[in-house]
This record gives C-alpha cells, sequence and structure tokens, in this order.
C-alpha cells in the first residue's frame, strides 16, 4: 500500500514539473518599430517555388521585409534553385532555372537588402559543371537586381568568409559547399583563399574583431548540428547513413572536419548563431561552448519540407512545416528570434519567439 | 512519601526493562525457531525465478530508448534505478543500482550498472540479505522519426524511435554459492511528444536467457519479457529524466515489477 502511495506521489510530482515546464514558454512579442535596428530574415532551401500559384512563405516574407526595407536584411542561405543550380543559357532547363531565382529575387521589397548564400544545389548539384554553375547564378543575380543591394556571397566561387556590417550586426558569410565539392573549386580567375586553413583564420579573424555590442550571425548552406535527415535522422536510412559516406550529411569525415574548422574558428570568440539550411525544416537548437545558438532554416520551399527529429538540443522544431526566421537586433541590446511556419494550405504564422540576447 | 517514590522508581524501571526486553526476548526466540526449523530450499520453480530476476535486466525496470542528441559529440549519462518485484505469494524483491552510459554521436548507448538486490526472505528464509549484480546494456537507434505518430496526436513535435537493445547481466551470489547469468535481445520502441517537457512512453518487449552459470544447475531457458513505462524528459534540465517502468516476466509466480528511473545526460 506504502508502495503504491509513493509512486502515486512520484507521478503527481512529474505531472507538476510538466505543467510548470509548459508554463515556462516564452510568449511573442510585439515591438516597436523604432526598438528596431536592424532585421535579418534567413530562409534556406527557396529554389522550389510553385510554378502555377504565388509562394505563401515567400509572399509572407516580403510583406514581413516591406514594412521597414531600409533597416532589413533578407538572407537566403542556399540552393536557391533546384535541382542544378542554372545552366548554360540555351539548355532545357535555364527558363525554369531563372523562373526560380526570379521568384526570390522579387521576393526581395525594394530598398531591402539581399544576400544570396551558394549551396550544394547551386553548385550545379554537386556536380563537376559546379564551379561554372556558380558564377553563372551570380551573374544572374545580379542583373536581376537591377542596381538594387542583392548579390551572391561569397562571390565568384570563393569560400568566404565575407562580413557585412549593418549597425550593431555582422553577418559573416560562408561557401561550406566549397569545403566538401569534390570537384574543381578555383581557377584562374579564383581571387580568393586557396586552403582551408586560410579561411579557417580569415573566419576566426573577422569573428573575434569586437565592438561592443556587437551580434555575431555566422552563416553557411550546411547547418553546424540538426536533427533531420542529414544528421541521419528520419527515416531507418538514419544511421545507417554514416556508412554511405555523402560528404553532404554530418556523420561524414569530411563534413565533420569543415565543421571542427569551423568551430574551432570560433573559440575565441563565440558568435550569437551560427545558421544554416540543407535540412527542409526549422529547428532552433542550443549551441556548444564555440557558439551561443545553432538554427537550420532550410523550409523555404512547400514541397521540399521534410521531417525533423527533437534533440536533447533542441529549443524548437517544425517538421514537414515550411517558413522561414527572422532576427531583430535591437537598439542598444537584445536580439529577438521569431520563426513563422506554414502548412500546405498557406495557414500559419509565429510559431516560436525566442531572446537570444536579453533586452 | 519517600517510600511512596521508591515504588513509583521501581514500577518505572520494571515497565522500562519490560518493554525493551519482550522484543528482544521475543527475537531471541524467532531467531531460536530459525535455528531449530530451517526452511527448506527453494523449490526448483521458485530458483529459477530467483535467477531470472537476480540480474540487472530482471530486477530493474526497463527504460526507452535514448533521446537523440547532436551527432557532433557523444555524451557521458548517469543512471540511477530503483525496482520491486512482487509475485502472487506476495514475496518481494528490491533492487537498486546506478549506471554510467555513453551515448556515441547522439544516437546509440552502451552502459554498465552495478547494484545490490534484497533477497527474498519469504523465499528462502535465514538465507535472506542481499546480493550485488551487474550489468552491461546496448541500446541502438535504428529507426527515428516522427511523422506518423504525430499526425495521430496533432504534434508535429513527436518523435518515435525503434531500436534494437541487448543486455549481459550477472550476479556472483543469488543463493549460497549460486549466481546468475542473464542475457536479452529486446526491439523497444519509444513514442515522445511536446515542445518543452517531453512526455515519453515507451515498450520494450524482449526475450531473455538464464545461462546457468556457476552452480545454478538449470539449464539454459528462454523466457519472454514484456515492459511498459513512461516518463519525462528533459525535466527542468535539458539533460534530465525521469521514468516510471513495469516489467512482466512471462513465467507463472514471477510477478510484476515497478520501478523508477532517472538518467542524467550532461551536454556541453
Amino acid at each position: 500500500m506504502n508502495r503504491v502511495r509513493v509512486f502515486a506521489g512520484l507521478t503527481c510530482a512529474m505531472a507538476i514539473s510538466a505543467a510548470v515546464g509548459c508554463m515556462l514558454t516564452v510568449k511573442p512579442e510585439e515591438l516597436g518599430p523604432a526598438d528596431v535596428e536592424t532585421t535579418l530574415f534567413l530562409i534556406g532551401d527557396a529554389g522550389e517555388a510553385d510554378p502555377r500559384e504565388s509562394d505563401r512563405i515567400l509572399d509572407s516574407l516580403t510583406a514581413q521585409a516591406s514594412a521597414a526595407p531600409s533597416r532589413t536584411i533578407i538572407a537566403f542561405l542556399g540552393d536557391n534553385v533546384y535541382p542544378n543550380g542554372i545552366p548554360e543559357e540555351g539548355q532545357a532547363e535555364y527558363a525554369d532555372a531563372r523562373r526560380r531565382l526570379e521568384a526570390e529575387v522579387n521576393a526581395i521589397p525594394m530598398g531591402a537588402r539581399g544576400i544570396f548564400l551558394p549551396g550544394n544545389h547551386d553548385w550545379a548539384g554537386e556536380g563537376a559543371f559546379g564551379l561554372y554553375a556558380i558564377r553563372l547564378e551570380e551573374k544572374m543575380i545580379a542583373s536581376m537586381a537591377g542596381g538594387r543591394n542583392i548579390r551572391m556571397l561569397p562571390g565568384n566561387g570563393c569560400p568566404g568568409p565575407v562580413a557585412v556590417d549593418a549597425g550593431r550586426l555582422r553577418f559573416i558569410a560562408l561557401d561550406t559547399q566549397w569545403w566538401l565539392h569534390g570537384f574543381i573549386v578555383r581557377d584562374a580567375e579564383s581571387k580568393c583563399p586557396t586552403t582551408t586553413a586560410a579561411v579557417t583564420a580569415a573566419l576566426r579573424e573577422q569573428v573575434t574583431e569586437k565592438q561592443p555590442g556587437r551580434v555575431v550571425v555566422v552563416a553557411g548552406h550546411h547547418p553546424l548540428m540538426t536533427g533531420g535527415t542529414h544528421g541521419g535522422y528520419c527515416g531507418v536510412a538514419g544511421p545507417f547513413r554514416r556508412f554511405g559516406g555523402n560528404a553532404q550529411d554530418i556523420l561524414s569525415g569530411l563534413n565533420l572536419t569543415m565543421r571542427d574548422s569551423i568551430e574551432a574558428a570560433f573559440s575565441a570568440q563565440p558568435p550569437l548563431v551560427a545558421v544554416g539550411g540543407h535540412d527542409h525544416n526549422l529547428q532552433v537548437l542550443k549551441g556548444d561552448k564555440n557558439v551561443r545558438f545553432i538554427l537550420v532554416s532550410g523550409a523555404g520551399s512547400m514541397a521540399k519540407v521534410e521531417c525533423a527529429v527533437r534533440l536533447r538540443e533542441s529549443y524548437f522544431v517544425a517538421h514537414h512545416r515550411g517558413g522561414f526566421m527572422r532576427l531583430d537586433i535591437m537598439r542598444g541590446k537584445g536580439v529577438l528570434l521569431r520563426v513563422f511556419q506554414y502548412q500546405g494550405s498557406g495557414a500559419g504564422g509565429l510559431a516560436y519567439s525566442r531572446w537570444l540576447e536579453l533586452k | 512519601m519517600r517510600k511512596s517514590y521508591r515504588r513509583r522508581f521501581v514500577s518505572l524501571s520494571i515497565w522500562i526493562l519490560a518493554t525493551a526486553g519482550i522484543p528482544a526476548g521475543a527475537h531471541g526466540l524467532h531467531a531460536q525457531v530459525s535455528q531449530t526449523s530451517q526452511p527448506s530450499p527453494p523449490s526448483p520453480d521458485q530458483r529459477e525465478i530467483l535467477l531470472l530476476e537476480a540480474t540487472p535486466i530482471g530486477a530493474l525496470p526497463p527504460i526507452p530508448l535514448p533521446m537523440p542528441a547532436s551527432r557532433n559529440q557523444s555524451y557521458f549519462g548517469l543512471r540511477l534505478q530503483y525496482g520491486d518485484r512482487e509475485d502472487p505469494n506476495e514475496a518481494h524483491l528490491t533492487a537498486l543500482a546506478a549506471g554510467l552510459d555513453l551515448q556515441y554521436r547522439g544516437g546509440s548507448v552502451i552502459g554498465i550498472t552495478g547494484g545490490y538486490q534484497k533477497r527474498d526472505c519469504i523465499a528462502l528464509g535465514a538465507n535472506c540479505g542481499g546480493h550485488t549484480m551487474f550489468g552491461i546494456r546496448s541500446r541502438l537507434n535504428v529507426l527515428t522519426g516522427g511523422q506518423t505518430i504525430g499526425q495521430l496526436f496533432k504534434d508535429y513535435s513527436s518523435t518515435t524511435t525503434l531500436g534494437g537493445e541487448w543486455g549481459l547481466g550477472y550476479s556472483p551470489d543469488v543463493l549460497p554459492g549460486v549466481a546468475s547469468c542473464t542475457l536479452d535481445f529486446g526491439m523497444p520502441v519509444t513514442i515522445s511528444l511536446g515542445q518543452r517537457v517531453r512526455v515519453a512512453s515507451f515498450l520494450t518487449p524482449g526475450v531473455m536467457w538464464d545461462m546457468g552459470c556457476r552452480n545454478a544447475g538449470t539449464p539454459s531457458r528462454r523466457v519472454y519479457l514484456l515492459g511498459f513505462g513512461f516518463g519525462l524528459q528533459q525535466l527542468q534540465s535539458r539533460g534530465l529524466d525521469l521514468y516510471l517502468g513495469l516489467q512482466k516476466i512471462f513465467r507463472k509466480s514471477a510477478g510484476y515489477q515497478v520501478g523508477l528511473s532517472i538518467t542524467y545526460v550532461r551536454l556541453p
């Protein structure tokens, strides 16, 4: 009888603890426009826009960015054109590839800054034509921009890092596919670091450059951590993907070397956020000693959304939902993250918010 | 007056001696009875059940497959388990154990366990006391996903994990001069729901063998076991989990086991 009471008591204690945990959820904050210094939108893997109807995700992004375009940066986190980037003009796929990129460029409202990061699909789907394809895409973005501040970073098929400063924000762009590509990654026209050690050293320098209140966001197509398909989760093949040796997966040796190098560059001055796409879902994750938060925002195409598993490090996971993330860097102090997710029907909106840096 | 005080003092002394002496006398009498009438050794059935329940496999409550974590590193975790088994004859075994687990690259786990089980006094009479027990267990996450179950519960943060597990258990002194060695294989499934504190429920069907080591005298025999339980993951701390588990060994008179497990995984 006593044992029954003990177990009943413990069960109640577990239920109460759960209820307390639920109450700790952060409520969405309403910010006054004057409080926001810079707004950074993060959307990845958006290169599969619906060819028939207007895209709900891009429409929502445009509507939000249009509120104050002059202080807005929109970062497309790679895989801007599925499946194989921009082909040469005259090829059958050219027109559709152009349509896909155009949908994204047109989603950037007048006055806002647009940054396109390269992804593995932009590198001709990891093909031998990759370096050429990435340069074609850069040129096409420049021509579509029509003089607006929209460009591919890093450019010219270089690995980066390239820093963009806007107030307190330092946005550092990396081309992570450059690390993983199995074919030519430089030629006579490349005027950039030629070794991974040089890239790591440059990244370390850019991250550690101190300025009071600086908010450092490092972006690349491949995430540093993920509970999605590329993390070896979702589906029966998950744990066995490590034996496949696919460099696109977290479990592969080449990918691990890249992540270790990037994180090593962070060690002196951990950035606030490292963000990537690649996995087609939305994840907010606790970082480690080298980076405080890791974001995965690869749900820019409704047609490609996928599963994601909640990890011990996960703060928020949205799988099989399209969407994007928004970082508001406040004047003085405070960085607010908001995650917007949408269903196939178009319904959706704000799903999660969290102060990454306290106000 | 003085006489009255003396009488009271004598009465009080007699009362104290009497209250202290009665249990002592009873205990002496009980010991005398125990010595004079040795309990009959456990029947073959009781012996087989005791051997099966003497190692961590049968003595400790089931726990779910590990919660997935980042592939970037491996994690060490601590585990505390308490199991209480009661059979239809009102006999019961209690066990307390601690374990150390290594979760490799956020997925599968290998762990060691050391603990102590209190012997069943009803079955063993004068031999009751306790014995140590040790075990090693590996759990492999084979399938980790979420959508199918998530749609059923309208919870898109749900995770379903299907895996395999095996364990070895050893207890050196279950009965005087008799050790127990057990082996089990299982195919557990875990479903976790919720965004903040995760509610996990799990089922751990398996098969177990008594390997008949050191003087066990029983042939290797297969029994089926089924575990069930639920718990809370990431309870306040991201690495702290609490589980309530129930286990049934499908063997006549084996009874049921209920227990609690607390696990803590250290995150970087």
